[in-house]
């Protein structure tokens, strides 16, 4: 007889390396209650990771999963996706990961709409590389030995960036909430097409502030299906709210054109043939 | 919460969520060489683990274990009220932060207990949310105990003297 | 294995009138004159009629209006390269013509039919001393409403080569639609009713024919008119890769559009990726998801893949690169061939990173050398760049049939991985089963960092020299087989190459070796591993070899004076495009190299 799968079933026996308080704790929790909410079999699940503490995360569980280059875990999900439908496909990784050198891939991923999952956990630091400023940091943060007078440069700011790409599931959660996390997981995992949720995830080494996001974060997102209001949502956005913004069908990925089969494709190349 | 199954079914979830909590506190702790909070946590989770069993063969008796998805409990938002603050972990927290991590986590399980005796309606329910909320209470008497009987420890003056790493 | 290219075309053509095995044409004109147009019907009508051909292309850098030529090379029997100078140019004006006169060599018996309202003839292309001809082309194209020049020299042309009409009428008919089709064939008409200036009919070779017209020519066994890009598309799919990451560069795209349409009817996917690097990472994925997957590029392209590729090879995923190779470095000439990513397709890799990289012999062999790098790069469980170039990928080469060739399903699955599954084991071969997303109890991460054969990543001495000796071991270990490389000739004397160069230095010998002088020729496949072995024993009872190669700093010569000990010295030849390799150059070369290391003449007392 076969006992349901827990959440703990789909947590493997290496012991995570991040900092005891690491936010990606939440991130991990709130995955392995999804995939036991749903009963995933673990051989049908890929995590793909990119570099970065967060991209740790696919060695923690007892999944498929590939631990990619830096900043290519979206084309990596990408082909797998695309490849193997049948599969479940969870691509994730950080903020420096996702939004520096993986940027060009995250705005093409979101309007390619191939079915996954993306996870970014943010906590606006390169934390695997001693604390640099990362594309969501705040213009005068001054924590940092390589931009030691701030960025001066505005935050990345994911949520816009998403919705302007074309993607049509855009939310943001919180790691210190791994329950309302991992019901957005469930549905981004129902959601046939692109799903990204940004989980602010406080890294207690380089950002030890953060361990006060709990007390500002702030589940008040009410789910829009129109673009215009849910861009218009994010203009004065604090940066903080969670919940889901967005939702609205997907523009169907592009599909592959109906084969003929009758086509050899020798055809064209004989001579004397018809072009 | 008015249903004994269900009732017993958060009881349950209660405790895995903690159980789960302070095992990964304690790997973690684990990993990072500090045995003394590692095997505090350790304890913790045994405790909870326990406390689940109970939990597990009064729902059994009652009829089973529900299957609810983890977002759908009625915790009063949030997570379930036993799991362990990591806001206030660090690797080299000491043993009078880890009780107090765990305190407040009991305390925490207490209040929830406490509130559905108050608030049910069911007369099963009511005498059971008691008696767990009075566990739960004498949880954390135990660990303030626990708490008054830790050495004093001086201030930690010199702080991490340990500079993090870029392993990747 | 050898294939036949056979060819002994005449150096120089005799008389005119007199008929050649091998005639060599440039259509050259401007501003939208349509000669690749004609020079593809051209090659097809010539296709159709039984002979043989190749055609390139020559062109300036505007997209639409530019300066071009087409470049044919026909004749009864295989051809596979250029030739030396061109028999005939066909000018249809002179725009620019400077640009590219030096592609288009010319000799004192060559002739040039030209626009007669072209203009002075350029002076670069008068002195050569060619027989000038003008034409009245335009004045022709007038007597049909909507005439054009182009297909006035399509008659002509194939008057003068004396191809039956009614093929040439098929190929223009397989080519325009609609109302065109009518106007087509009433310009090309009156190129065909108009007696040629000159007569250039093909002479059939010896068995059977009696040396007539080409039009007496029969049905020859099954022909393909296809170029490089195709012929590797192909190869693609017949080794059963089933998903295509495209990224469009210059001289690439048309191989990945060819797939585009392809790749749907035998159920597979293409998907345009955003960047060089987004389709390196594709392909990645979905052969990890079971799939074999390709991607093809450039040099510019490949250079931006290579971190990944690298990743490919750590985590063992097999996939298949075509870089197609143009003039370099950095943006170099887009539209020109070059061999001058060996050393970057062999060391470009940070860290030890052993990888298959192949290249193409001829256009027709990109279709064997794609399929066969596809079955090794599953077998092997590594990432294979295959190195065409320009001159292979965008030129035409008619051939007959290829041989259907199976692949078989070369990747080592773990079907039914059990407890403590080993992703990485240290195996006899070196090749450890792999599972496949889907299959149970085969989880593992793939994983770029170091790791030990669980797939954890570990930064110990043991794990790192035992996967460093596996994936070593596991290509230098494998039998290739034959496909190594081609050797043809015997002699003391060996010329050794790679990839198109083979064409130009195969003609070049043969051209040796009906003056009498033995050379043998080594042409290399398999680049890395390089077959030391292999070519070794290929050198036994060469005296000295030289290595010959299309690129300006010797890539091969010096990779391979620094793999091992030869049994003899390795001289090196080598030069840059954008001019391609020409048989008569290297045969200078060649007897230049015989000469000088001939036993000195006795010297008179």
């Amino acid at each position: 007889m076969n006992e349901p799968l827990t959440a703990r079933d789909y947590k493997s026996d290496v012991h995570p390396v991040w900092c005891p308080g690491c936010g990606d704790f939440g991130i991990l929790n709130a995955l392995t209650k999804a995939m036991a909410a749903r009963q995933l079999p673990p051989e049908h699940v890929a995590l793909i990771s990119g570099i970065g503490c967060s991209s740790r995360l696919p060695a923690y569980l007892t999944t498929y999963g590939f631990h990619g280059v830096h900043g290519r875990a979206l084309p990596l999900a990408t082909g797998l996706a695309v490849a193997r439908p049948d599969l479940t496909v969870v691509a994730m990784g950080g903020d420096g990961d996702g939004f520096s050198i993986g940027g060009n891939h995250f705005m093409h991923a979101c309007r390619r709409n191939v079915n996954m999952v993306y996870l970014v956990m943010d906590n606006a630091v390169y934390g695997m590389t001693k604390g640099q400023a990362s594309p969501t940091t705040e213009t005068d943060w001054t924590g940092s030995k390589l931009t030691p007078a701030g960025t001066h440069m505005p935050a990345f700011r994911p949520l816009e960036i998403a919705l302007a790409s074309g993607c049509a599931f855009v939310a943001r959660e919180f790691s210190g909430n791994p329950n309302g996390l991992a019901r957005r997981i469930d549905e981004a995992l129902d959601y046939p097409g692109f799903a990204f949720i940004q989980v602010l995830s406080p890294c207690i080494t380089y950002r030890p502030e953060q361990m006060g996001y709990k007390k500002i974060v702030h589940d008040d997102f009410e789910p829009t299906a129109v673009r215009t209001e849910a861009m218009a949502r994010l203009l004065d956005d604090d940066g903080m709210t969670t919940g889901l913004l967005f939702k609205a069908p997907p523009a169907p990925w592009q599909g592959d054109p109906v084969p003929d089969r009758h086509r050899a494709p020798e055809r064209v190349l004989r001579v004397g043939a018809a072009a | 919460m008015s249903e004994l199954r269900q009732f017993l079914s958060h009881a349950v979830a209660l405790e895995t969520d903690a159980a789960e909590r302070y095992d990964e506190l304690h790997r973690a702790m684990d990993v990072h060489h500090n045995a003394e909070i590692a095997e505090l946590f350790a304890q913790m989770a045994h405790y909870s683990r326990l406390h689940r069993a109970e939990a597990r063969e009064r729902a059994e008796r009652a009829g089973g274990v529900l299957a609810i998805d983890p977002w759908a409990f009625e915790w009063g938002g949030g997570e379930s009220p036993e799991s362990a603050a990591t806001e206030a972990v660090h690797y080299r927290m000491s043993a009078h932060d880890a009780l107090a991590v765990a305190l407040a986590a009991e305390r925490s399980a207490h209040a929830f207990y406490a509130g559905v005796a108050s608030t049910t309606s069911d007369a099963e329910v009511r005498a059971l949310a008691e008696e767990f909320a009075e566990e739960e209470g004498g949880h954390a008497r135990e660990i303030e105990r626990w708490i008054e009987r830790l050495p004093d420890e001086p201030d930690d003056v010199l702080g991490d003297l340990d500079p993090p790493m870029d392993v990747e | 294995m050898t294939t036949d290219i056979g060819t002994q075309p005449e150096t120089a053509p005799a008389a005119p009138g007199t008929p050649s095995n091998t005639l060599s044409i440039a259509i050259s004109g401007s501003g939208g004159a349509g000669v690749m147009t004609v020079g593809e019907l051209l090659l097809d009508a010539a296709a159709r009629a039984g002979l043989y051909g190749r055609m390139g292309r020559t062109f300036g850098p505007q997209i639409r209006g530019g300066e071009a030529a087409a470049l044919l090379r026909l004749s009864s029997r295989p051809v596979e390269g250029v030739g030396d100078a061109y028999d005939l140019l066909v000018a249809l004006d002179w725009g620019n013509i400077d640009r590219f006169a030096d592609e288009i060599p010319l000799a004192s018996d060559s002739r040039v039919l030209f626009e007669a309202r072209a203009g002075e003839v350029p002076e670069i292309i008068a002195r050569t001393g060619a027989r000038l001809l003008e034409q009245p082309y335009g004045e022709i194209a007038r007597g049909v409403r909507g005439g054009r020049s182009n297909l006035v020299v399509l008659g002509q042309l194939a008057r003068i080569l004396a191809l039956d009409p009614e093929v040439v009428r098929d190929a223009v008919r397989g080519r325009f639609g609609g109302t065109a089709i009518d106007t087509a064939l009433a310009v090309l008409d009156l190129g065909l009713d108009r007696a040629p200036p000159i007569d250039r009919p093909i002479k059939r070779s010896s068995a059977g024919a009696t040396g007539g017209s080409t039009a007496s020519l029969p049905p020859a066994t099954p022909r393909w008119n296809l170029s490089g890009n195709q012929a590797a598309g192909l190869g693609a799919l017949r080794g059963g890769v089933r998903f295509v990451a495209a990224y469009p560069i210059t001289p690439a795209t048309d191989l990945l559009e060819w797939l585009a349409v392809e790749l749907p009817a035998v159920e597979g996917h293409l998907v345009q990726a955003e960047d060089e690097l987004a389709a390196v990472n594709m392909c990645i994925g979905a052969s990890f998801g079971g799939v074999p997957a390709m991607t093809a590029t450039s040099g510019p392209g490949l250079a931006l893949m290579l971190e990944s590729v690298g990743l490919a090879v750590a985590a063992e995923v097999p996939m298949v690169i075509v870089d197609v190779m143009r003039g370099g470095p950095s943006t170099g000439i887009p539209t020109k061939s070059e061999q001058t990513d060996l050393d970057v397709a062999v060391h470009g890799l940070h860290g030890e990173a052993p990888h298959l990289v192949l290249a193409p012999l001829g256009v027709a062999d990109c279709l064997f050398t794609t399929q066969w790098s596809v079955e090794l790069a599953e077998a092997l469980q590594v990432p294979a760049l295959v190195l065409s170039d320009q001159s292979l990928a965008q030129s035409r080469l008619v051939v007959d049939e290829p041989p259907v060739r199976v692949s078989p399903a070369t990747r080592r699955r773990a079907e039914a991985p059990g407890e403590g599954y080993r992703r990485y084991a240290l195996t006899d071969d070196g090749v450890s089963p792999m599972a496949v997303p889907g299959t149970p109890g085969g989880m593992h991460v793939a994983d770029g960092l170091t790791h030990d054969p669980r797939g954890r990543p570990s930064s110990r001495a043991s794990d790192h020299s035992a996967q460093l000796d596996k994936r070593r071991d596991k290509l230098v270990g494998f039998d290739f087989g034959d496909a190594w490389g081609e050797v043809d000739g015997d002699g003391s004397l060996a010329v050794i190459t790679w990839g198109s160069s083979t064409a130009a230095v195969r003609e070049a010998a043969a051209r040796l070796r009906a003056s009498g002088r033995a050379v043998r020729t080594i042409a290399l496949r398999l680049l890395s591993p390089l077959p030391v072995e292999a070519l070794t024993r290929a050198l036994d009872g060469v005296e000295r070899a030289i290595v010959v190669e299309h690129n300006h700093s010797g890539q091969l010569h010096r990779q391979l004076r620094a793999a091992a000990d030869w049994p003899c010295p390795l001289f090196a030849w080598h030069r840059p495009g954008p001019l391609p390799l020409r048989p008569g150059e290297l045969v200078e070369v060649i007897d230049a190299r015989l000469t000088a290391c001939s036993p000195p003449e006795e010297t008179p007392a």
